[in-house]
């Protein structure tokens, strides 16, 4: 069983548009129905991804910028110009657009708009079909829900829990955990390390699956409604005060 | 200089070459696919072998802690870069299978699976021709 990740999405394939399909988790970027880019907050975007690993300094992503974001060609021009190879490009780019396309497309994301013809200006680099961008995404929530279903943990604060050992971390989740202070939250995690935002909750689900991090109780539970004020008068004098209650009440019904 | 898909037809002029693929292991990602795949399907291909590819990048056995350098702050961002592994081999009654990591210099957990014929398929000369690819695929 299949259920369609985003109907909009899927509308707009089969009518070839191109435009931005804009939601409040993100924005996908689509030209004559295939997708070329996306974006969300919650995943690092593909300048952050470079310039953190020292690969193209924030310097150089503002030089291509300026000379070719006009035309929605940075992307190719940062290949032409050599600061790239294209498989770098291509591999930074597809994960950087899967990643943000999670995000955007998530559950409960608000309202969907389009915005006919608007274009990035990263410009294409190597569009994907748009039933490959829903397939992967149903696929990433099922994985992360197989590795922990609490997706609280995804945009809670990271805290670490210092009594569980360290010897099953991973290098990767070593990284993650030494940035968990109980303020940043997987996003600011992924965005320091320049990782995808989507890599970073695997492990923070793994982590939290395997005690190293809290997860937090799932929503708190709604407060009791307040007793009405006889049982709570009765509480201060139970066993009399309810016997005579329970009395007059059988003895009025008589 | 090639991208993707020409990596991936590159792949395929090697002897007794049946796919290929350029897979992310930290999320099981197929970023492109080429020829035919062992169970008829690229995507669960993808994602089975980066499970293997996953287990060889991150378990101590094969990636002790010490050839990672010192964690902490100063090696955040360069994880793809510190991988000490280079390939993975899988021999079966049919073929061969050969996981070869990509280094790049930003966090990108990427490698190339090329499935072979293990009558036509010469396993000495596709791991260097691989590493020679993967190589190219991530500098210019």
């Amino acid at each position: 069983m299949s259920t369609t990740v985003s109907p909009m999405l899927v509308r707009l394939a089969a009518q070839r548009a191109t435009g931005a399909l804009l939601r409040d988790a993100g924005a996908l970027y689509l030209v004559d129905g295939e997708v070329v880019h996306a974006e969300s907050p919650a995943a690092p975007g593909i300048d952050i991804l470079l310039a953190k690993g020292g690969r193209l300094p924030t310097e150089r992503w503002q030089e291509a910028v300026d000379r070719a974001g006009a035309h929605h060609r940075v992307g190719r021009f940062l290949v032409d110009s050599g600061r790239l190879a294209s498989g770098e490009l291509e591999i930074c780019h597809l994960g950087a657009l899967f990643d943000a396309a999670f995000f955007a497309l998530a559950p409960g994301g608000g309202p969907t708009r389009f915005r006919r013809g608007a274009a990035h200006w990263l410009g294409p680099v190597k569009p994907v079909r748009a039933e490959a961008v829903e397939r992967e995404t149903r696929r990433r929530r099922e994985l992360l829900d197989n590795l922990w279903p609490r997706p609280e943990v995804d945009s809670a604060p990271v805290t670490p829990r210092t009594a569980a050992g360290t010897a099953d971390i991973t290098s990767r989740q070593r990284a993650v955990l030494d940035l968990a202070d109980g303020v940043r939250t997987p996003a600011g995690i992924a965005r320091l390390l320049g990782r995808p935002g989507f890599h970073t909750l695997i492990d923070i689900r793994r982590l939290a699956a395997a005690g190293h991090i809290e997860t937090p109780r799932a929503s708190a539970p709604p407060a009791p409604a307040p007793v009405p004020a006889w049982v709570a008068d009765v509480s201060a004098d139970p066993d009399i005060a309810l016997l005579r209650r329970l009395r007059d009440a059988l003895e009025a019904s008589l | 200089m090639p991208g993707i898909d020409e990596c991936l037809l590159e792949a395929m002029v090697l002897p007794g070459a049946r796919g290929a693929a350029v897979v992310e292991w930290t999320s099981g990602l197929a970023l492109g696919t080429v020829g035919d795949s062992p169970n008829g399907d690229h995507e669960v291909t993808a994602a089975e072998t980066a499970e293997l590819a996953r287990m060889a990048a991150e378990h101590t056995a094969f990636a002790p802690p010490e050839t990672n350098g010192p964690t902490g702050p100063t090696q955040q961002g360069d994880a793809g870069k510190g991988i000490p592994v280079e390939d993975v081999i899988i021999t079966t009654r049919t073929g061969y299978h050969l996981l070869r990591f990509v280094e790049t210099t930003f966090d990108s957990s990427v490698f190339v699976h090329l499935w072979l014929d293990r009558e036509e398929g010469n396993l000495a000369l596709a791991r260097i021709r691989l590493q020679d690819l993967a190589e190219r695929l991530a500098l210019i």
